[in-house]
């Protein structure tokens, strides 16, 4: 059949109308992956900001700039948005936009389940701000030690916001592993075996697995601290023989893989666009792929090294430090292979690589100072002081912001169609450089100094000052770096060239599409005989019989596991209301338990059931001419 | 690198007709299996830890056993019962199987009330708020219960579906997804009988 005519039959049974109702019931990956990319990008300006807010306090000794109490809930509320509301969700954003084309398929495993997670996800952190409107944010850091957090020492609303804001996203992260994993493992297309995958693929595999494993350490702490501060249960307070340990087992042992799950899907995409970039295959494929699996299975078996300053048996000390310091042979393992890669490749300068290179030395520079702290009587000295800090931001900027600004160069043609400004993105790059060493390299002095992490102001004299005045200077650099890169985004949206299919002539199968994708992605679902599929002289797409189009309905290839034989036809969702519908129930669900209302907070409970139940039920398709 | 046709014949096995994927949401309820067995985990980790490692918790009163016990045997009951259901699922005798699932969903009512009055006798002497023992005791028994109603609603659901067999319409495998779910909560039962109402009693 004439290609146009296909073309116009897949958009009829594809594209979300464009009203009001198809914009709240999309259900199409790539919209959805767009809308998770600009949330994840507001929350990183907004925890920005109040990073700013900090870093001109604690510019020079004795500021009063700010309160002490609104000093706590401002870095709370920077380490919660930083964290659990921009670092996982962008990686999910790009994720969901990529993953299925990078498969080959036209859609996410459970497309409905897809739009639940990204409207749990932006709800959630609106109830996490609507602490700011009673000025009851959270006050007592990202890991919120009790007993501090108990009701008798922190009343008020905050701890309560922190819980259950957490509580609502675990839901949202979680079903969003899962349909990750089912879309890598079903939904490949045919000849995509798992020794062709692409690395993003195995990266974000191996985060979703670790987010159904570990998420439910933080939603049991959740839990039980909300228990403890309004329904009089004791698992903290030593009184009752409660432990206060209890809840710092729990919570690391849930906060530690989460720290591989905002840094694994940033190195699958690094190892992505490194081997682009110097036009060869990355250098041990099989390699990469087991350390990022492997990663995620150590990770498992790290946690108490955040807890080495409580006290605890030689042993288990000793464990948990092997165990960390096994975990920087695997990181070691991808970086080597990355730095062979550009080695025996012609490199190509992109400003995308030079995120990417940015990312591997504060990558190393973090990792080692890493491997200092994983020393026991070096984190004795050091820890809860700004060496912490330091290191814990090298990782986190280092491994996940760098890489998410080098991915942002290198698919935002893809995504918006439109190339950015090479010379404004390596300006912002070597800005954002300059600036994130000169704010967090001398935090690491500073800690060694002995400044503690998280006071409000200090006092002169103690030899801080000037490092302090620094990192200050810098973290505004910093700030103005990635100020450029957005107003890159937008110059690229009005004036930006052309991106066309491949504009890097990259290998993976989501340059073979049109740029932006149309909402089908593939007219012919692509089959694969290597694992660089644009760079094989193999046309994935040929289809004269136009036996792999699938225009009667929405529907993909379902693939085999190991081998990605063809098995069947997935039949995809019709577009619906029921994931907002069910986001709606669990806000009122979530508002209730924060009001103290078990009334609202039932009838919250009670909402989902109808919610699922319309979600589910069986529905007569939509009849495609 | 550029793209040549390669002229090959796309994968053989594509000519042949294919049928719709019923696997996706066996996957889903697998991996969704998967996370709730490891939040019950972490409950018995904290169970463990505020022990101060000693599962038999030597200074507290042991729980009685006896309605722990016959609720597990309602519970064991059911899902055989459930599992016989699936069998008929498979052979297509769709009304045998609605019956066996709605006698499981009494079996789960019985499990809630005989739970009531377990609750009901066991807070004469234990409170949530008394120690940490009552309040994780409680909390664990309390999620069982939370998952086992929303088995219950899950199962409740199946029974309205208009078809239950194979279809080409989802939800596909409804029975058999929602029956796993009932297993999996009756074997956290087992766990929790086990481990919260044995082993205290074995000093």
């Amino acid at each position: 059949m004439d290609s146009a005519v296909l073309e116009q039959k897949l958009v009829r049974i594809w594209e979300a109308p464009h009203t009001a109702q198809g914009w709240f019931s999309t259900v199409d990956h790539k919209e959805i992956g767009r809308r998770y990319l600009v949330t994840a990008m507001i929350f990183l300006i907004v925890g920005g900001l109040e990073a700013l807010i900090m870093r001109l306090q604690l510019a020079r000794s004795e500021q009063a700039l700010l309160t002490p109490e609104a000093y706590n809930q401002i870095f709370t509320m920077h380490a919660m948005t930083m964290i659990f509301w921009y670092a996982s969700p962008v990686l999910s954003g790009f994720s969901n936009y990529l993953i299925p084309l990078l498969i080959g398929a036209r859609d996410m495993a459970f497309p409905r389940a897809n739009a639940f997670t990204y409207w749990s996800f932006v709800t959630s952190g609106l109830f996490l701000y609507a602490s700011v409107a009673f000025r009851q944010a959270p006050h007592a850091g990202w890991f919120a030690y009790p007993p501090y957090t108990d009701s008798l020492y922190s009343p008020g609303l905050g701890m309560d916001f922190y819980a259950l804001a957490l509580l609502f996203l675990t839901i949202s992260t979680t079903v969003g592993a899962v349909n990750f994993i089912v879309t890598i493992f079903r939904l490949r297309a045919p000849g995509m075996a798992i020794s062709r995958m692409p690395l993003l693929a195995y990266s974000t595999l191996t985060m979703s697995f670790s987010a159904v494993f570990s998420l439910p350490a933080l939603t049991v702490a959740c839990v039980c601290l909300e228990l403890q501060r309004h329904w009089g249960f004791h698992f903290f307070d030593v009184a009752y023989g409660g432990s206060a340990l209890l809840w710092q087992q729990l919570f690391w042992f849930f906060g530690h893989p989460w720290v591989y799950i905002v840094f694994l899907p940033a190195t699958g995409m690094v190892s992505m666009l490194i081997p682009v970039f110097s036009r060869r295959p990355i250098v041990g494929y099989p390699y990469v792929a087991l350390a990022t699996v492997l990663t995620g299975v150590v990770g498992f078996g790290v946690w108490v090294h955040h807890m080495f300053a409580v006290g605890m048996s030689h042993m288990s000390m000793s464990f948990f430090s092997a165990a960390s310091m096994t975990i920087s042979i695997f990181s070691a393992v991808q970086v080597f292979a990355w730095i062979a890669t550009m080695w025996k490749g012609r490199l190509v300068l992109t400003a995308s690589m030079y995120f990417a290179l940015g990312f591997l030395a504060s990558l190393v520079i973090g990792g080692l100072d890493g491997i200092v702290t994983a020393v026991i009587p070096i984190d004795w000295q050091v820890t809860d002081t700004y060496w912490v800090v330091s290191h814990l931001h090298y990782v986190l900027v280092g491994a996940n912001v760098f890489p998410v600004f080098a991915a942002f160069y290198y698919w935002l043609p893809k995504i918006t169609g439109r190339m950015m400004n090479e010379t404004l993105g390596k300006a912002s790059f070597w800005v954002m450089f300059l600036g994130f060493n000169l704010a967090f390299f001398p935090m690491h002095l500073m800690g060694i100094a002995g400044m503690p992490r998280r006071i409000y102001t200090y006092p002169p004299g103690l030899g801080w000052d000037g490092l302090n005045m620094t990192s200050t200077v810098g973290a505004l650099i910093l700030g103005v770096g990635i100020l450029l890169s957005i107003i890159n985004v937008f110059w690229s949206l009005q004036q930006g060239a052309l991106a066309g299919k491949n504009p890097w002539n990259a290998d993976s199968l989501e340059w073979s599409t049109d740029s932006p994708p149309p909402p089908y992605a593939f007219v012919h679902i692509p089959t694969v005989r290597s694992r660089h599929p644009l760079w094989d002289d193999y046309d994935e797409e040929f289809d004269p019989g136009d036996q792999r189009v699938y225009d009667q309905g929405r529907l993909t290839i379902a693939s085999s596991l190991l081998d990605a034989e063809p098995v069947a036809l997935g039949k995809m969702p019709e577009d619906s209301l029921a994931p907002l519908l069910l986001t709606i129930a669990l806000i009122i669900f979530f508002s209730g338990a924060l009001a103290e209302n078990l009334w609202i907070a039932l009838i919250g409970a009670l909402a989902v059931i109808p919610a699922m139940g319309y979600w589910l039920w069986p529905q007569h398709e939509r009849e495609v001419a | 690198m550029s793209t040549i046709h390669a002229g090959q014949a796309p994968v053989e096995i594509l000519l042949q007709p294919l049928g719709i994927d019923q696997a996706r949401g066996r996957q889903g309820m697998l991996l969704l299996i998967a996370t709730e067995a490891s939040l019950f985990v972490v409950l018995f980790f904290a169970y463990f830890f505020l022990s101060n490692g000693d599962w038999r918790w030597l200074q507290q009163e042991p729980p009685q056993i006896t309605y722990a016990l016959v609720m597990l045997a309602v519970l064991l009951g059911s899902s055989a019962v459930l599992r016989w259901g699936e069998k008929q699922v498979e052979a297509g005798r769709f009304a045998e199987a609605r019956t066996a699932m709605g006698f499981t969903i009494l079996l789960g009512f019985g499990f809630l009330v005989l739970s009531a009055f377990e609750y009901r006798g066991h807070l004469k002497h234990l409170t949530p708020q008394m120690n940490s023992y009552g309040s994780i005791f409680y909390t664990i028994t309390s999620f069982h219960v939370l998952h086992l109603i929303g088995g219950m609603l899950m199962l409740s659901y199946v029974l309205l579906l208009p078809r239950i067999g194979r279809t080409n319409r989802p939800p596909h495998r409804a029975y058999s997804d929602a029956a796993s779910y009932w297993h999996f909560v009756d074997i956290v039962w087992v766990f929790i009988v086990g481990i919260l109402y044995i082993l205290p009693n074995l000093r």
